[in-house]
């Protein structure tokens, strides 16, 4: 955390990583508008973990999208290390997971970790070494193979190692693991919260599943749907540390009880 | 570390084949269409020998042979220039389709306010088209580079905006996320995602830039495959007249091993099944 703070100091400790105020996006124009998000207001502490959940339409998406300028906002202001999503996007101060692993398909496994360093803006911009963070994502030794070589979650370890290249201080996640199977993605669960121990990165991530958003959430964030709005903001605690194991225990099951009505009560 | 599926994924060392092994196993895969061809050329030769038929009207596959081998050095003459013709119109056609279509991508003004006008252009007949540069180039190269290039030109452009964009929109975001340049979008995401479409229509203007050539000598030359078949047929000579077929034939089919020779150079890859 230290460190990451000394590389851009020009943030206040305490102020929020993400600060989202009233923001709505709308789709399209007339009759066929369609309100994704409407009047939606949240803070993302600074080296949280958040993990984002609603029925099919809320907007999770959306919003992780208005956060990284993928997508315009029709009102309210986001901020993002108390810049623009813009000027956030264009420092690098926030990484980009996909659904879809995206790794070019004739490049080398090492070479698409590189990408990040290749392109866009590179003025002042410092990288992590792509080999390091293989070994992070546990991909030592797979430097020179090309994607269609490797399984789903091998291939979403590298889009994340290619996300860590860049040092992003906050790290978004759309559906990252949505694509795999049961065992890879609790294996994949289990070392991103360890990837979140030792970067201190902060994270957001839309799942739909709600193992895994009481899992790795330190908070989840409820949305609701048509429109799209906040119904709830909980914090998720587990004195006993995180571990696959406590997935069996009864603090979890009331965890994953209560999110699973509350997600009931959304539709 | 290792996901459940990494052992099957592991990569195989190629098996060291020898060079012999190689080609014996090709002929093995072409045996069934070198049997066919070799069916039909005796059933051709039976039946133009059993029912007498004058060779002016259809000669054996033995007398095309012969007027092959008679007439080697006029046919390689000729089938020179057509060559020249059929390669340059190829690269220029090609080249402009390329370059319309990044165009086309990056100002979708420039794709409403052109596009239409390749297609028109695309929808007169070839044939009815031809005279128009010999009347205004002669009976020189320069007509017959044009419509062959205009030939080559129309799938190539059709194919290769449909590859730029063919571009996966989450590669696209990944590309915006990284604050990646247009350039630097068109040369790492949407040219390779381009190449396959690129390459099939490569296959499909190979083959027509040889007829194209051809088309216009008819029209305008005294030279080429072209004007040989013109002045075979109104003498009645007809094994050369064949033998020019032949010669013709065997042209679109070197440039199209070319190309595809190409491809398989430059496509190497095999794009993951999930991206």
């Amino acid at each position: 955390m230290l460190a990451t703070l000394e590389q851009k100091p020009e943030v206040a400790v305490n102020q929020p990583a993400i600060s989202v105020r009233n923001v709505s996006v709308r789709f399209g124009e007339g009759k066929g508008e369609v309100t994704a998000l409407s009047d939606v207001s949240l803070d993302i502490p600074e080296g949280g973990f958040v993990t984002m959940l609603g029925p099919s339409g809320c907007g999770k998406s959306t919003l992780l999208r208005a956060i990284a300028d993928l997508v315009p906002t029709s009102g309210g202001s986001i901020s993002v290390l108390g810049r623009s999503p813009r000027q956030a996007r264009e420092g690098r101060d926030f990484a980009f997971v996909f659904r879809d692993a995206t790794l070019l398909p004739r490049r080398s496994v090492i070479d698409n970790v590189r990408l990040p360093i290749e392109v866009g803006k590179k003025a002042g911009a410092t990288f992590d070494d792509p080999h390091k963070l293989l070994a992070m994502v546990g991909l030592s030794g797979r430097e020179n193979a090309l994607p269609h070589e490797l399984s789903g979650g091998m291939r979403q370890r590298v889009a994340i190692a290619r996300a860590l290249v860049t040092r992003p201080r906050i790290l978004l996640m759309d559906e990252p693991f949505g694509a795999l199977d049961e065992i890879t993605r609790d294996k994949l669960n289990e070392e991103l919260l360890r990837i979140w121990q030792e970067t201190g990165t902060t994270i957001v991530f839309v799942t739909h599943s709600i193992p895994e958003a009481a899992f790795l959430g330190q908070h989840v964030l409820m949305l609701k749907a048509h429109p799209g709005r906040v119904k709830e903001f909980m914090k998720v605690d587990f004195p006993s540390g995180r571990s696959l194991a406590i997935r069996d225990t009864v603090e979890f099951i009331t965890v994953t009880a209560r999110l699973r009505s509350m997600l009931e009560e959304c539709l | 570390m290792t996901d459940a599926l990494s052992h099957t994924t592991a990569h195989g060392a190629e098996p060291n084949e020898s060079v012999v092994h190689r080609i014996g196993e090709g002929l093995q895969r072409s045996m069934p269409v070198i049997l066919t061809t070799a069916g039909l050329l005796l059933v051709w030769q039976v039946g133009v020998t059993v029912f007498n038929v004058p060779t002016f009207m259809a000669p054996s596959p033995t007398a095309i042979a012969v007027a092959l081998y008679e007439n080697a050095g006029t046919l390689w003459r000729n089938v020179q220039p057509t060559m020249l013709e059929a390669a340059l119109g190829f690269v220029f056609g090609n080249l402009f389709a390329i370059l319309l279509a990044v165009w086309f991508v990056h100002s979708p003004m420039a794709e409403r306010a052109v596009y239409p006008l390749a297609v028109f252009v695309k929808a007169i007949p070839i044939i009815a088209l031809a005279p128009i540069p010999v009347l205004i180039f002669g009976n020189g190269l320069t007509p017959k580079i044009i419509i062959v290039a205009l030939i080559c030109f129309f799938p190539t452009l059709v194919n290769m905006v449909q590859g730029l964009k063919s571009a996966s929109p989450a590669m696209l975001d990944l590309m915006r996320v990284l604050s990646a340049s247009p350039n630097e979008v068109l040369w790492k995401v949407r040219i390779p995602a381009s190449l396959p479409f690129l390459f099939a229509a490569l296959r499909i203007a190979a083959t027509s830039c040889v007829m194209g050539a051809i088309v216009v000598e008819w029209i305008g030359s005294t030279y080429g495959p072209g004007a040989l078949i013109i002045d075979a047929t109104f003498n009645f000579r007809s094994a050369l007249l064949y033998a020019t077929v032949v010669i013709a034939a065997l042209l679109a089919v070197l440039l199209f091993s070319l190309v595809s020779l190409a491809e398989s150079r430059i496509v190497r890859w095999k794009p993951a099944a999930s991206e």
